[in-house]
Parts: C-alpha cells; structure tokens; sequence
C-alpha cells in the first residue's frame, strides 16, 4: 500500500497530510476503515479533472486516489454489461468495447484522464446524453466502501433489476461525500455504424429552440443537438446523428426540410465537436445552467450581463435537455458577480438551477457554488448523517456545507 | 389463506380518520376491509385496521400526522395489482388508497412533462396524450389497472424498457410527505436540480420511505414507424439464440417477448389467438425513424430464420398487432384456462443464458412433477416462470412455492436477480440475503432511515428482518486487540 505526502494533490487547495493510492477495493476499503479508526477526514480523486467542484473541503486529513484501480473486472459482451474498478479512465472502457462493437454510452470531456468512479461521482456527461441518458441511466450497480469502511453493494449486474433500493441512483452526483465508489457496473450500447453532424451556422436562440422543437415534431432522434456560440448572440446548432446507415442518412435528408443547415465532413465534424469540447471546459470562469429546453431563449438574454463581464466567453447548450455551460475568462469580477447572482436568482426562481464548476477566488468569495437550498434539503442532510455521521468524507464540500 | 388480524382500531381514532376523508372514504367495517387483505399476490392476506381513501394532498398530510401521533404504521396501496405483496396491510395498521387522486395536473409537450397524482392508471396517461402524438414509455402487463403510484413504488417495467428504460428512468421529479407529515419536492421538471437524487432513492423504494402524492414524468414523442413481427421456433433454444444474435447485430428493439409452448397454449384457449402449437415464439417490436425500422426490421428477420425460425408472421395492421400484444399481456391471466392455480415467478438472469437457464426449469418440472410455462421479457433475461399446480391436491401449493423459490436460486447463480419488476415486497424478503450482505442491506437501510426513522411506511417489506433506525450509527469502536496493540488493521 503506498501512502506519501504530495502538495500536488490538493482540493481546492486544500492539500492533505497523507495520499494514499489502493489498487483494489480490499485494499481501499482497509484504508477507509484505518481512517475511520483515526477520526480522519478523506478526499477523494479519480482523474482529478473536477477537483473544481463545489466549496473547499472544511478538513482533510487524506486523500484516496483511485487512479490504480484500474482493472476491468468482467466484461460480457453477449450481455453488454461490463463492471469495472473506479480509477479506469472513459477511454479505456471504449476501447475495449469498442473491440467488440459496443460502447458506454457516455461521452464526458476529458476521456483520456476522466475515471469511472469520478464520472458517478460527479455525475459526468456531455452531449450524447440528448439519446442516451445520464450516468444514472447507464450505471446498473456499484460497490461502495463506506465512511466506516464497510463495503456495500447495491444494484446487480443485469439491467433490469428492483432488488433491494436503488443505491447505484444514490450515488450518482454524490460528490464522494456519501462513500467511496470502488466498482461500478453499467449497461452497454451497440457501437453505431455511422454517425453525421450537420449544423444550423448563425442563428438566434429563438431559432434554435424552435428547430428544437420542429425536430421533435418531425419524430427524428438526434444523438445531440448543441448550440455553441460566443455570448448567446449568434449561435451554431451542430446536430448529430448515429445509429444504422441508411437510417442516418434518411435523418439528416429530413432535417435538411427544417431549415438551412450543412451536412459536415467528417473532418469537419470533428472539429465542430472539438469546438464544443474546448468552448465547455475551458475558461477560468466555468457555469452550468439547468432550465427547461423551452427556455432556451429566455436564459440567452438572462446571461448578457454575465457576457458582459467576461472576455472569451463561450455559450454551449444542450438544447433538447435544457442544459447550458457558460464559460469565459473574469473581465470586471464585481460585474459577473453581480451577473451570476441575478441570474441564478431568476432561473431558481422558475425551477432551475445555476451551479458554479469553477471560478476565481475573487467571485468564489462571493457566490456559492452550489445555491439555494432545494426544499428537500433537510431529507439530503439526513441521508448524509445517516451514510458517514462523523462528516468525514469530503466535508463542506457538497451542497449547504454537507 | 386466512388473514392475520390484529385488534381493531378503537372508535374514536376511526372517528378521527373519517372526520378528515369523509366517512365514506373511511373503511372500518371488517366486511368491506376484507376487499384490503391482500394485493395481487393473494397468498398473502392481512386484515388492516382501517383504510383510509383521501382526495387530496392536504387530507394526506393529515391521516399521516394522525397515523405518527396514533403510532399506526401505514401502508400506501394503488390499484393492488401487484405480485410481490408490496401492499400487504399490516394486521390493524392503516392503508392508505391512493385511488381517489386520479387528476392529470399539467401538460408540457414542448419539454415533454407532464405532473399527475398517483393514483392515475398507467394506460390513461399514454391515452390522454396519444392525440398530441406522445405516449408513456413504461408499459407493465398490467398497464389497463395499475396506477402510477404503484409504478413508482415498484419502479415498474413491462414489455418495451428494453430500449426505454424502467419507471426510474422516465421519473423526473415527485411530491411527496415524508412519515412525520412534512411535503417534500424530489427533483422536478427541470433535470439535475443540484444535491442527493432523491427521486432515485424514491422509485423503487415499495412504498417503505414515503407517501407519493404528485409525480412529473417524461413523456416521449411517438417514433414515426413501429414495425412488429412474431416468430414461430421448434424450441426456446432456438428462439433463445435468435434474442442473441439480434442483439449482437447492434439492434435494440424496442421489445421482444418469448413464450414457450405451455405459454401458447394457455394464451390461444384464453384469446383466441391463432398461433400455431410450436416449442416456442418471440413477439418482437422495432420502433424509430422509419428508415431505421426498415432497416432494423429486416435484419431481426434474418437472423431469427438465421436461428432457425419456422414461419415468421407480419400483422397486417394495427389491429392486427394489438391482437397479437393483447395474447402477449394476458398470458398470467391465461394461465387460468389450463390449470386451477398458479404462482408467478419474476427474476432475471443474464440473456446469455436463457437457453441453459430454461433447461433447468425444465428440469424442475420434472423433478417436481408440476408444469412450469415461460412466457417473459427475452432481451432483457426478465424470467417470468408460472408454477401450475392445483390448490386442492394437498401440498402441491407448498411444493409449487418451493419449486418457484428454486428457480430464483437460479436466477442468482447466474449473476441475475431474485426480481427484474415485480419487487420484493414481502414475497421475495427472505430471498434477499441470497443477493445482498447484509452490509449490503444495512446500507440500503440507511436510506429508509433518512426518510422514516420510525419505520412507519410499509415496514416489514423488502428487509428480511425487521430493521430499526435508532437514532444515530454507531461511532467506530475498535476491538480490544487493536487498543492492546495485539493486532493491527489495514
């Protein structure tokens, strides 16, 4: 087992006294159990590229890395379920589904380092989740080391499943704050035999939202559809299509009926999509907004203030989900501040949320992370005192301090 | 089966329960209670003290309160046509019927929502929608009665979540009173309200954590084409590798049933169906962009000649297809037709190996000397085994039981599950320590404590044994040898 010291682990710069990096769940459940033995607090870390998220933890004693558990523990591809240990990255489970013409429908930034474990963690997605639903849909099981560092298991390996309560769901978002995932199952995917991106260059949100609409109407099934733009004015709505050849080829013809749209080059597709990538997780200034798809016009003019204030800026939304990332760098803090707050205040106000994954110092001082209080917060602190009542994983960092 | 009973519930606490439902929708009289005893699993019986039938959240509010101050545990119940004892009074506890909160509250078809009380059928939600050209996905077999509170408590399948996923997935968001009396939002229209999914804890949870009183559910576009084919095949092997490779040709469908000949038979002496007397038959739906159900149609076509399909039958409209869907979702009741009871079996086991795995109960018939029919959800490995046995020869009703939990025994071998859709309820509780440490189950009981730490919602179901809460989880307490320093952890 190897424990060091390493300032470079460090949550939200927070640095730990100790690092430890188990290679299996035994491994990493005798840890937990250790730590719980000496009241200390841990942190946990897959591929680290969410370390942004939410408050800086209140204590931490230890950090957890996942990153050598990295086995694939079965995979069946005749059943398309496959159960992996936590640290192995997005990537590494595509290629070897991919082998066998299958895939795990989840397509997140940063496949190369992102881990699964880290991926249920934090509730990972991007924009194929428009077909194919989030994490929640996908994962069918998992095993989790707890607080006291008893492991647990819930969920099963077959798809359909109502055992025992959904725990695979309970953790999904959880933020390492309810236990440490050591092994999750999911459901697979066949591998598509195409796929197509046409867009939509220059609209307006409204544009978008009604194309949206109109695509719903006509009974065709993108993959994705994504509205990236600089600021909210101007905006290219890239829609995607996979699945069989010629039903592919037959979705992109209707769409063409919609409106003016091009069909993309596959090079040229992959440079749209390299675009979203890049527009989604760059910037030091990182915002996620959650509204109803029709709203889509309503939260582009809700965000020019934030535009406003900041420089490089970048609007991308997921526009059959109701999902917007805002990204950018701060130009006048006491303005985007100000930008962020009102804006929250409004989308809260009509049931949405804006969640805060990354920000300067200088506005973190100023506008939580995560929000409101939803009403069911005090049930969210319960199950929290419930799964590790001495707040010893990640503590503070997760929504209202849990 | 006789009831169990408890002591009745005083007067004055009936009194009390009617003076906020209203007297008619308050049932005390043991006669009319008798209608309560049991849910669709009628080998389970319990007489409640009193049922309770409110109209409205606030009435709710107030039979949960009153249940708490009268320490009364409450069991919530839909339509009651679930087969795992879910809704199983407790004997002199409360039930508390949901099937007068029959409003449809609020469509949004442009963001594909809508906000209903509980205790609306399943079926009258795709009906209500159906002219704006939307449908409910989640479709049980059962779908004509059972009411959508149910569904939530069971995180209901059915015929087609093999591409659409289980109530779970098209849940958005509920209302809900907690056991102390208190309303609570869980998620909502908008996805991915920040903290705990707590909806996720909800679906699923059989009614043990809270009372549902408004659920907003997704709701999906009609796919442009619907294609349907039914199969014929010498055996289940052969139409058990037909499920195999159209999987393994990247196709989902949409649905795809398997029933073997017992099954047949039971369901053309109930319908009337003219289907040929053969090993076995899938009944397959492809559904999406019409270009892809053509494509997709075709290739399932291949492969199941491929697999050795003897004819393959095409309706030749859509009433055509209901007819051949009707025979599919009336098999449990057609069981009727060949013999005078039953006992319906749900587990799951990977669709590897159903081939293998019907061997086995095969092989079970045998050596029990009872039938056993198939008829089930082959994409996803869904068994639905029913045990023939008649009620009136002495002990086949207790050996139809032992061969059903035999065939769960199975199920978990395989890597499956003791239930894929029917739930635990109080049928399936002693099965769950075969799945579940119980580590495992105290972990899943941390949840229920979250919720009703007085376990006063639906106790007694899902756990094996009774589990309280107490008020806190223990602190760690390490063993006398690691404060001596005789031995080391970790």
């Amino acid at each position: 087992m190897h424990a060091t010291s390493d300032a470079r682990v460090a949550i939200l710069g927070v640095v730990p006294r100790v690092v430890h990096a188990p290679v299996n769940a035994d491994e990493c459940a005798e840890i937990m159990t250790a730590c719980a033995r000496e009241g200390l607090s841990v942190g946990i870390i897959g591929g680290g590229t969410e370390l942004s998220l939410g408050r800086p933890p209140a204590a931490l004693d230890a950090v957890i890395r996942t990153r050598a558990m990295a086995r694939v523990l079965e995979y069946a591809p005749a059943d398309m379920v496959i159960r992996v240990e936590a640290g192995v990255t997005l990537a590494e489970v595509q290629a070897v589904t991919r082998a066998e013409r299958q895939m795990l429908a989840l397509d997140a930034p940063h496949p190369e380092r992102a881990t699964l474990g880290g991926l249920v963690a934090t509730a990972g997605y991007g924009p194929r989740r428009a077909r194919y639903g989030a994490v929640r849909d996908l994962l069918i099981g998992v095993t989790l080391i707890r607080a006291d560092g008893v492991c647990a298991r819930g969920g099963g390996k077959v798809v359909k499943n109502v055992a025992g309560f959904d725990l695979p769901k309970v953790v999904c978002g959880s933020l390492g704050s309810l236990g440490l995932i050591a092994t999750a199952n999911f459901r697979l995917h066949p591998l598509p035999e195409v796929a197509q991106t046409a867009i939509f260059p220059a609209i307006s949100a409204e544009t978008a939202a009604s194309l949206v609409n109109r695509m719903r109407q006509a009974q065709l099934e993108p993959a994705s559809a994504v509205a990236i733009g600089q600021g909210a004015g101007a905006l290219d709505l890239g829609v995607r299509f996979e699945g069989f050849d010629k039903a592919v080829a037959h979705q992109m013809k209707r769409l063409r009926e919609l409106g003016p749209s091009e069909a993309l080059s596959e090079d040229a597709a992959a440079r749209f999509w390299k675009r979203h990538d890049e527009a989604r997780t760059g910037g030091a200034l990182r915002i996620r907004i959650a509204a109803l798809p029709s709203h889509l016009p309503a939260t582009a003019s809700l965000l020019s203030p934030l535009f406003a204030a900041l420089h490089g800026a970048h609007f991308v939304a997921y526009a059959t989900l109701g999902l917007t990332f805002v990204t950018g760098e701060i130009a006048d803090v006491p303005a985007a501040t100000a930008a962020l707050l009102a804006a929250r205040s409004a989308l809260t106000g009509s049931g949405g949320s804006l969640v805060v994954d990354d920000a300067p110092a200088d506005v973190r001082a100023n506008v939580d992370p995560w929000g409101p209080l939803p009403g069911s917060f005090a049930l969210m602190s319960e199950l929290k005192r419930r799964f590790d009542p001495e707040r010893r994983l990640n503590p503070g960092r997760f929504i209202g301090g849990l | 089966m006789e009831a169990k009973t408890a002591a009745p519930i005083a007067q004055d606490v009936v009194d009390r329960f009617a003076a906020i439902v209203g007297k008619p929708h308050c049932i005390s009289d043991p006669e009319q209670l008798r209608t309560y005893e049991c849910d669709g699993l009628t080998s389970f019986r319990a007489r409640p003290g009193l049922v309770v039938l409110p109209g409205n959240t606030a009435e709710i509010v107030q039979v949960v309160k009153l249940a708490r101050a009268e320490d009364l545990p409450i069991v919530p119940r839909g339509s009651g046509t679930g087969l795992s004892g879910g809704a199983l009074p407790i004997p002199g506890g409360i039930v508390l019927g949901l099937s007068r909160m029959r409003r449809i509250l609020e469509i949004d078809f442009d963001n594909q929502w809508m906000r209903v009380e509980p205790g609306v059928i399943n079926l009258d939600i795709s009906k209500r929608i159906a002219p704006h050209g939307y449908y409910y996905a989640p479709d049980p077999s059962s779908q004509q009665v059972c009411t959508i509170g149910g569904n939530v408590a069971e995180n209901s399948g059915g015929a087609h979540c093999l591409k659409y996923g289980f109530t779970t997935n098209h849940v958005l968001g509920a209302k809900v009173v907690l056991a102390d009396g208190n309303l609570v939002e869980l998620g909502g229209p908008v996805l991915d309200g920040p903290g705990y999914d707590l909806r996720g804890a909800l679906v699923g949870s059989e009614g043990t954590l809270c009372v549902v009183v408004e659920v907003t559910l997704r709701i999906l576009r009609k796919p442009e084409a619907t294609r349907t084919f039914f199969a014929t095949f010498p055996s289940t092997d052969e139409a058990g590798n037909a499920v195999s490779l159209i999987i393994a040709a990247g196709i989902v469908p949409a649905a795809i049933e398997m029933m073997d000949r017992l099954a047949i038979v039971a369901i053309k002496a109930a319908t009337g169906v003219d289907w040929p007397d053969v090993g076995a038959a899938l009944l397959m739906d492809v559904d999406g962009p019409l270009a892809e159900v053509e494509h997709t149609a075709a290739e399932a076509t291949r492969w199941a000649q491929e697999a050795g399909a003897l004819e393959i039958r095409v309706p030749r409209d859509a009433a055509e297809r209901d007819v051949m869907w009707r025979g599919r979702k009336s098999a449990f009741a057609a069981m009727g037709r060949i013999s005078p009871n039953y006992v319906v079996q749900d587990g799951v086991i990977p669709r590897s190996e159903i081939a293998p795995v019907l061997r086995q109960i095969a092989q079970l018939s045998v050596s029990s000397g009872l039938r056993i029919a198939n008829v089930f959800h082959a994409g996803d490995g869904n068994l639905h085994p029913l045990v023939l046995y008649d009620a009136a020869v002495p002990g086949q009703e207790a050996l139809a039981e032992h061969t059903a939990g035999e065939i769960l025994e199975i199920c978990v071998r395989t890597g499956g599950s003791i239930t894929g859709e029917h739930g635990v309820g109080a049928d399936k509780a002693p099965y769950m320590t075969s799945m579940f440490s119980d580590d495992d189950l105290a972990t899943m009981n941390m949840v229920r404590c979250a919720f009703d730490p007085d376990v006063r919602m639906n106790p007694g179901k899902v756990f094996p044994t009774p589990r309280l809460c107490g008020d806190r989880p223990g602190k760690y307490v390490p063993h006398a040898t690691e404060t001596t320093g005789l031995a080391g952890r970790g």
